[in-house]
């Protein structure tokens, strides 16, 4: 008998456990830490642009969900609504520059809003795509 | 005599750009909300990087959402919303092509705020159905601000809910639409 109640016991106790890690690691995991990610591209912004221009679903495929490194020169910086974006303008559409947007983690925004267009700069971000004016990149830091 | 005319077609073509473009309203970072109420949790995504423009004098009105720019609280929710629900690698864009249909009752020169009636095609994971919604139209010193809140039905866009997480999700889920317009100035 207390042999079959240690083993129920024993049985519990791995079920509590293995329920906790798949809540905590699996249900409730973090999202990436954005910042410190390793990008998995580096290329220019001028680069990236162009492989969407050429063929968006072939790039799409390639780059969609991934942390990417671009440099380029900065074209401007936009601040509204608490949300900071800095954009290499590298052409011209109906709607104005297009290029490569690349929306900022909310603790860099301090340093981002001091970069002054027309300096050069290395940034990564989280690739969401390219939506025919521009690549959207998500949670950017700046790399240098 | 043929560069004066040339010189005069490039003024005029110049001047017509202008005026369309003195007609036209956009925006890179509107803001979309979805919201799913379900009696086991409720669902909230935003995405902050919504194209959209808006041409006053013809009332045509277009967005475009990256459908991975959507945020959620919790990641596996956001994994589960790319890779099983809309399936962003197949669709990465969703995106509406319409018209304000009542722009005779809207002066976009006025202060104010304009009850505005939209109708047009929304396409959400390659599926385009017709819909007819409601909005508001802010104008203030020459920036256009719109509001819209509307529903949507999931299994409109062949957006499947497995029978596990059947509570967790709504069938319907309300969308939040808030863009603020600026004039287009090239």
């Amino acid at each position: 008998m207390r042999k079959w109640i240690g083993i129920i016991g024993a049985l519990a106790l791995v079920g509590i456990v293995v329920a906790t890690l798949v809540y905590f690691f699996v249900i409730n995991k973090s999202h990436p830490d954005y910042e410190n990610k390793k990008p998995e591209y580096f290329m220019t912004a001028e680069a990236l642009f162009a492989s969407f221009r050429e063929d968006a679903a072939k790039a799409s495929e390639f780059y969609n969900g991934k942390i990417i490194q671009v440099s380029g020169q900065l074209s401007s910086v936009e601040d509204t609504d608490g949300q900071t974006v800095l954009v290499f303008a590298l052409d011209q559409g109906m709607f104005g520059d297009e290029g490569i947007r690349v929306s900022m983690l909310e603790a860099q925004s301090a340093q981002a809003v001091k970069l002054t267009p027309g300096q050069d700069i290395t940034l990564k971000g989280f690739c969401t795509g390219y939506n025919d004016t521009d690549v959207v990149l998500n949670h950017g830091s700046i790399v240098q | 005599m043929k560069k004066i005319r040339l010189i005069a077609f490039a003024i005029l073509a110049m001047m017509w750009t202008g005026s369309l473009n003195a007609q036209k309203y956009m925006t890179k970072n509107g803001m979309i909300r979805f919201y799913s109420e379900a009696p086991a949790e409720n669902i909230e995504a935003i995405n902050k990087q919504v194209n959209s423009a808006l041409d006053i004098s013809t009332g045509d009105f277009v967005f475009r959402v990256l459908m991975k720019a959507f945020e959620f609280e919790k990641a596996l929710m956001q994994e589960h919303f790319n890779e099983n629900y809309v399936e962003s690698h197949k669709h990465p864009n969703a995106s509406f092509t319409g018209k304000v249909t009542n722009l005779q009752t809207i002066d976009f020169t006025k202060n104010g705020t304009y009850e505005a009636n939209i109708e047009g095609d929304l396409t959400i994971k390659g599926i385009t159905k017709k819909i007819s919604e409601k909005g508001t139209f802010e104008v203030n010193n020459g920036a256009i601000r719109g509001k819209s809140v509307f529903m949507v039905t999931l299994s409109d866009f062949d957006i499947k809910i497995p029978r596990a997480v059947v509570s967790n999700i709504a069938e319907k889920i309300e969308v939040t639409v808030d863009i603020s317009l600026q004039p287009l100035n090239n």
